[in-house]
């Protein structure tokens, strides 16, 4: 045990003579090639605290969590876990000591089950999947984790996944957990929810950290905060609930604009639908209809019109159809019924290839199953639809591949080393940001259908990417987007509609006066509409 | 042509010389053979002449030499199609069978009267390209299967390999086919010799010497294969086809056809592994042609690790080690079948070295 005099922190942090903190980290550095992705980095976390960690994309938010977990060793620097010089040099020497990690990507087999998924790694000789059941169910009791122990993880939304995830984590009883964006993929109230967990977790002695984007989170359970910026700690906070706008200033080096940045962005002047024919239409849905392999129905009879140069946004919870509606607009899954025309054009089951000739850009709710080769390098990701108008002499243009992209790069604010830098080492929201590039920069770009498209992305990011979206629709694009961030969708989009259970409860103007009418929508409760019901 | 290489910091040249994976490889080969000459010794055999009898049948002739650079073009060959196929995740482990289908239409075409009779070398070309095509027949309906039905190529070119096998076995039963008409009940049960101008021309035209024309062709083709992994947009889409094929399909991509397509490729490889052998060396076709080269060549594109200039060292390395091999056994009575152990223990050690390596870097 160290003597509580010698811990004192820049920022003074633990002055009092206390007990050693539960995790320690002093002037911590790490070099990946020639990103310097973290650079002294100290601080501290003691037990039954909730410690925040805040950065733009690409502040070293992730490395510094995968040090502490042990998947990576710092090159300078040093950890104390409870007083004790702390070396891990794997995640399972960190588990071993009681800390458990939430990645921003899933780790889940998902062709097995929720219960074969957690007795991975954690059980040997013969599988007891009844007491792991057990076990879920006493999750399920201590921290309202819901789950279905014999879902298989492949049906299972990615908000549902997550769950298991931190399930996953949970069961093992850490003494630190560190939970890497984890509210980046869910819903609003899925969100409360995962932060009482996170204060239950804390109460009962355990340390987090929390890495998050939203500033209602810090808001509502950072106990401290630290921020990040290009690697190094650029601002500490004893009480960030009443410190949001000096850590958002610390973070971005910019004032943020005010929330309701719908009011300064000017709405585009699209005709409604109804003035245009179906011909004119960007987007022109018809009943469609999705029936999965057990025969449930996913999306029930969706009918929608997007005009040029309209933002249409789907809100709804996860899970109500609309990973089924960004499959059958992508066209990754063919309706079970129904069909849909862009600018007139029938695109029901065609193929992505006729579908990106026609115009159509797509941001897929899920990156890196369907948006990025993670194992190819940043220009080539950037161009992937493209890479054909990059020859010369039938050979491969580097050269020009490479100067198109530094340009999309600096447009889309896409932060890598270099073109040729390893895609898969960008941080997420970096790689959001260049699948959102590659989409938007599409030519010709007549419809966008964007499912998520600030999931893990910062603050300022978010800002900017509406602005390209905007920008998009004012050239005569129809966009539809599909998210579960209502705040976002009021401030971006001209209309908004909502999935419930697969069908369209009702359309609105995106007005922030109408959300209650929406929230009511999201929830099920519409007298005009029918109780429906799903087939099972 | 050079500025286009020159220009970009992934310069061609560059490119082809070998990466630090070099010297790992030349230490596995070393070690490998330092672990055979062991076992030599304690065979009680004199290591030096040992050493002696494999030099001597490796290169120590002009004869020996070309018989192992045959050996190693059709190596090379089959190896070019694995990497080939490799790099759009594909494991085409057909090769044998490839090599067998390829021998058959080469046989085939070349025993076809109106052949010999092409003018312009075209009577050697026409069978070695009827070769390419059962070889892309072979190998393309592994590809179909896979993309119509979902079977996994390993499966598909594995089983179609004995089915070509034993096709070349059938070939050569029946007269109605490609044996050569029963004289005596002694008659072999073979094709009939190829006639001359049909035969792969040698380089050098001396029979001391048996350098035949499918190794310029080898070379030329060596080049497109690396020119085409490495500088072309086909290459990045086979390769954006093998990490992730539902994002390479979502952004446009005609991925079903790349599968079938680079299959095909492979199979025409193998194919013409299969033309080499028949019309460069043994001239006529019989039951156990292919001899096992289908599967070495397998081993070569596996050892590569998806490199083209791998696959011609790997491919030279393992046709001198057969050469000297067999002349082992015949001078030194070695038995050939330390020839396999040293190529088992090359895969092993090398294995294990990049395995280490692996860990070394995910370590850190």
């Amino acid at each position: 045990m160290r003597a509580g005099t010698d811990s004192t922190v820049h920022g003074g942090a633990a002055a009092a003579g206390g007990p050693a903190p539960l995790l320690r980290l002093e002037g911590l550095g790490k070099r990946f090639g020639a990103l310097q992705a973290l650079a002294d980095v100290s601080l501290e976390l003691h037990p039954g605290e909730i410690h925040c960690l805040l950065g733009e994309n690409g502040a070293g938010k992730s490395t510094l969590c995968n040090l502490i977990f042990g998947v990576h060793s710092p090159d300078a620097g040093s950890m104390a876990l409870n007083g004790a010089p702390y070396t891990p040099h794997s995640p399972s020497d960190a588990l071993a000591l009681g800390i458990a990690m939430v990645h921003q990507h899933f780790s889940l087999v998902p062709d097995m089950t929720v219960v074969d998924n957690m007795l991975l790694g954690q059980t040997r000789g013969v599988l007891d999947r009844r007491a792991w059941a057990a076990k879920l169910d006493a999750m399920r009791e201590r921290f309202g984790l819901a789950l279905d122990p014999h879902a298989r993880i492949q049906d299972l939304s990615v908000g549902e996944r997550q769950r298991v995830e931190i399930v996953k984590c949970l069961v093992r009883e850490p003494k630190l957990l560190v939970l890497d964006e984890p509210t980046a993929v869910l819903l609003p109230e899925e969100i409360e929810a995962l932060l009482a967990v996170c204060q239950r977790v804390a109460a009962q002695g355990c340390g987090v950290v929390l890495v998050t984007h939203k500033l209602a989170e810090i808001r509502l359970v950072a106990r401290r905060a630290t921020v990040l910026r290009g690697g190094r700690v650029v601002a500490r906070s004893k009480a960030p609930a009443q410190e949001i706008d000096t850590l958002v200033r610390a973070m971005i080096q910019r004032d943020l604009q005010a929330p309701a940045s719908a009011a300064t962005l000017q709405r585009s002047a699209a005709p409604g639908p109804d003035a245009l024919s179906a011909r004119e239409m960007a987007l022109q849905a018809d009943g469609l209809t999705v029936r999965d392999a057990d025969g449930v129905l996913r999306l029930d009879k969706f009918t929608l019109m997007v005009a040029p140069g309209e933002i249409v946004a789907v809100a709804g919870v996860e899970g109500n159809g609309q990973s089924e509606l960004g499959a059958v607009l992508s066209g990754m899954l063919k309706p079970t019924e129904g069909r849909f025309h862009i600018f007139g054009e029938e695109m029901t089951g065609k193929s992505p290839r006729t579908m990106t000739a026609a115009g159509c850009g797509v941001v897929p709710e899920d990156r890196h199953a369907l948006a990025c080769v993670t194992g190819m390098n940043v220009a080539e990701n950037m161009m992937l639809d493209r890479l054909g108008s990059f020859r010369r002499r039938g050979l491969l243009d580097r050269q020009a591949l490479n100067r198109t992209v530094r340009e999309l790069m600096q447009r889309f604010d896409v932060r890598a080393a270099s073109p040729d830098a390893a895609f898969g080492g960008l941080s997420g929201g970096n790689q959001q940001k260049a699948v959102l590039a590659r989409e938007l920069s599409r030519d010709p770009l007549r419809f966008l259908l964007a499912a998520q498209p600030t999931r893990g992305l910062d603050v300022g990011a978010v800002e900017a990417i509406y602005g390209h979206i905007r920008a998009a629709a004012a050239r005569g694009v129809g966009v539809l987007l599909i998210s579960s961030e209502l705040e976002e969708l009021l401030a971006v989009a001209d209309r908004i509609v909502v999935l419930y259970r697969g069908r369209l409860m009702g359309t609105c103007p995106a007005d922030p006066a109408e959300r209650a009418r929406i929230g009511a929508w999201m929830a099920g409760h519409e007298a005009a509409a029918p109780q429906h019901q799903v087939t099972q | 042509m050079s500025t286009a290489f020159s220009s970009t910091p992934h310069s061609f040249w560059r490119s082809l010389l070998p990466g630090p994976a070099l010297g790992m490889s030349v230490a596995a080969v070393a070690i490998a053979l330092l672990i055979g000459a062991i076992l030599v010794a304690l065979m009680g055999v004199p290591v030096g002449a040992a050493i002696a009898a494999f030099a001597e049948g490796a290169w120590g002739s002009p004869y020996a030499l070309s018989a192992s650079i045959n050996r190693a073009l059709v190596l090379m060959l089959v190896g070019l199609g694995f990497v080939l196929a490799e790099r759009a995740n594909l494991t085409n482990v057909g090769g044998e069978g490839q090599i067998a289908v390829g021998g058959i239409a080469a046989t085939a075409f070349a025993l076809w009267p109106p052949v010999a009779g092409l003018p312009l070398g075209m009577a050697f070309v026409f069978p070695m390209l009827g070769a390419c095509l059962a070889g892309a027949l072979w190998g393309g309906i592994a590809g179909v299967l896979k993309v119509k039905a979902g079977t996994n190529e390993v499966i598909a070119t594995l089983l179609l390999s004995f089915i070509a096998v034993w096709m070349v076995y059938g070939s050569v039963q029946s007269e109605q086919l490609l044996r050569r008409p029963m004289t005596t009940s002694a008659t072999l049960p073979e094709s009939l010799e190829i006639p001359l101008a049909t035969q792969l021309p040698l380089l050098f035209g001396d029979v001391s010497m048996p350098l035949h024309a499918g190794l310029p062709i080898g070379v030329v083709l060596a080049l497109v294969v690396a020119v085409v992994l490495g500088f072309t947009v086909l290459g990045l889409r086979l390769r954006a086809t093998g990490l992730n094929p539902r994002a390479a399909r979502r952004a446009g991509m005609a991925v079903d056809r790349l599968t079938v397509g680079v299959l095909c490729a492979a199979g025409a490889l193998g194919g013409l592994a299969g033309a080499c052998m028949l019309q460069g060396e043994q001239y006529s076709l019989k039951a156990g042609f292919s001899s096992g080269y289908g599967f070495d060549g397998l081993v070569v594109g596996l050892l590569a690790r998806g490199s083209v200039p791998g696959v011609v060292a790997g491919s030279l390395l393992f046709g001198f080690l057969r050469s000297g091999g067999i002349n082992m056994e015949m001078v030194a009575s070695v038995p050939t079948a330390l020839v396999v152990v040293i190529q088992g223990l090359i895969i092993v050690i090398l294995a294990g070295a990049a395995l280490a390596i692996q860990r070394m870097e995910t370590r850190r």
